[in-house]
């Protein structure tokens, strides 16, 4: 009697958590000049769109499946980092967007990774890093990023991959947001 | 009552949860196996073949069974980020090995990846699974084959040893090694169609319930 009850009310509560699951929302962090503002809007309009850096944040419901992100590229100038911690409630996702050609850069990335990810408002969140720009000569591997930013055995909590990009052509990005996809609705 | 109530519901659908590790080198298949069992056991289909591709990070899945939740960790398998799998081992109920039976080749590469995932201290006394998976393939080599080719593997580097007359292991390692290998079940599975899934799922339901049990009693 007990059982049938709670698996009538396991099926009734996972139908109220996919019509909800209907919007999800994802943020997409990187220090400036990653490429965030072009991966958003390649992903939205399918074009390669000139910007300028972000001051503030992009925000723009991308349809991909049968799923509507709402995807909220915020800007990524040191000054204004602190202010990413105003968008982590709710989050179902993070994109992580990293320039893999400016490997002077990469240990502050990292550092801001791993911040960010200390967050309490970010537990178990699934994790997608971009290792963008994949097309520039002497680029980082994903596996050599993976590698500096020592995310491995330190994130048991939450599913994360790294993997490959380049917005101009839009290499990779829909493999990236297939697992992510997946990530979300499998936790 | 009402409490009453409620807790004999929660005594009755408690469930323990146990988490088992994937590893095995690149292109052996742990990621079409994890997403193969998500979409064996959950109501959201995991990802379809054609959308794997090499892991960089950790892929998980959460199954719930009957009595007990297997939460399952798929590690990347590349030569670079192996050194990762170890940091897994303190907090793991199982450990899950699979092999690809169809690439002769690299069959050597992956029995040195797992005897030193064997020989791993943290992981001595934990349930350990080979999976000989891509038995789709008519190249494939059978269970017998693997486990034999794994013998045969393990035989000629003794002796290797032995001749090069460095005598690091001494005799207990040698038992408890022997006898590690004689407890160890491999099971053929394809991943791809899922063949033999359901059968190690089982095989690890009940191996990690066994050893909680017998860690309990000691």
């Amino acid at each position: 009697m007990g059982l049938s009850f709670s698996s009538l009310f396991n099926s009734l509560s996972s139908l109220v958590r996919w019509s909800k699951d209907q919007d999800v929302r994802i943020l997409m962090l990187g220090l400036d000049s990653a490429g965030k503002t072009t991966i958003l809007y390649r992903l939205q309009i399918g074009e390669v769109v000139s910007t300028i850096p972000t001051i503030g944040f992009n925000v723009e419901t991308v349809q991909y499946k049968n799923i509507k992100f709402q995807v909220w590229d915020l800007g990524g100038q040191s000054s204004i980092r602190p202010y990413w911690r105003c968008y982590f409630p709710n989050t179902s996702a993070i994109i992580y967007v990293i320039d893999s050609s400016d490997t002077a850069r990469l240990s502050t990335s990292r550092a801001e990774l791993l911040t960010m990810l200390s967050e309490e408002e970010l537990k178990g969140v699934p994790l997608l890093v971009f290792c963008n720009k994949q097309d520039i000569q002497g680029a980082l591997k994903p596996e050599e990023i993976s590698e500096q930013l020592g995310l491995a055995g330190g994130e048991k909590s939450r599913p994360w991959s790294v993997r490959g990009s380049c917005a101009t052509s839009g290499d990779g990005l829909e493999e990236g947001l297939d697992w992510l996809v997946n990530a979300i609705q499998n936790k | 009552m009402y409490h009453l109530l409620k807790g004999l519901h929660e005594y009755l659908t408690r469930k323990e949860e146990f988490s088992v590790i994937i590893i095995g080198l690149d292109g052996a298949g742990k990621t079409t196996l994890l997403e193969k069992i998500k979409t064996l056991y959950n109501d959201t289909p995991g990802l379809t073949p054609d959308k794997i591709g090499p892991t960089v990070g950790q892929n998980t899945g959460k199954i719930t069974l009957p009595s007990a939740i297997l939460q399952f960790w798929d590690l990347g398998g590349q030569r670079g980020i192996r050194n990762i799998w170890h940091r897994y081992y303190d907090d793991c109920h199982a450990v899950v090995y699979v092999i690809d039976a169809e690439d002769r080749e690299r069959l050597g590469e992956g029995w040195e990846v797992f005897e030193s995932v064997l020989s791993a201290p943290q992981i001595l006394g934990v349930p350990l699974l080979l999976l000989a998976n891509k038995q789709d393939s008519p190249l494939s080599l059978s269970v017998e084959e693997i486990r034999h080719d794994y013998e045969g593997w393990h035989q000629r580097k003794l002796e290797s040893a032995r001749r090069s007359a460095r005598h690091g292991e001494n005799e207990h390692d040698v038992i408890a090694r022997r006898e590690r290998i004689a407890s160890l079940d491999v099971m053929g599975i394809s991943a791809l169609e899922g063949t033999g899934v359901r059968a190690a799922v089982d095989w690890l339901f009940i191996r990690v319930q066994n050893s909680r049990r017998e860690a309990d009693k000691a």
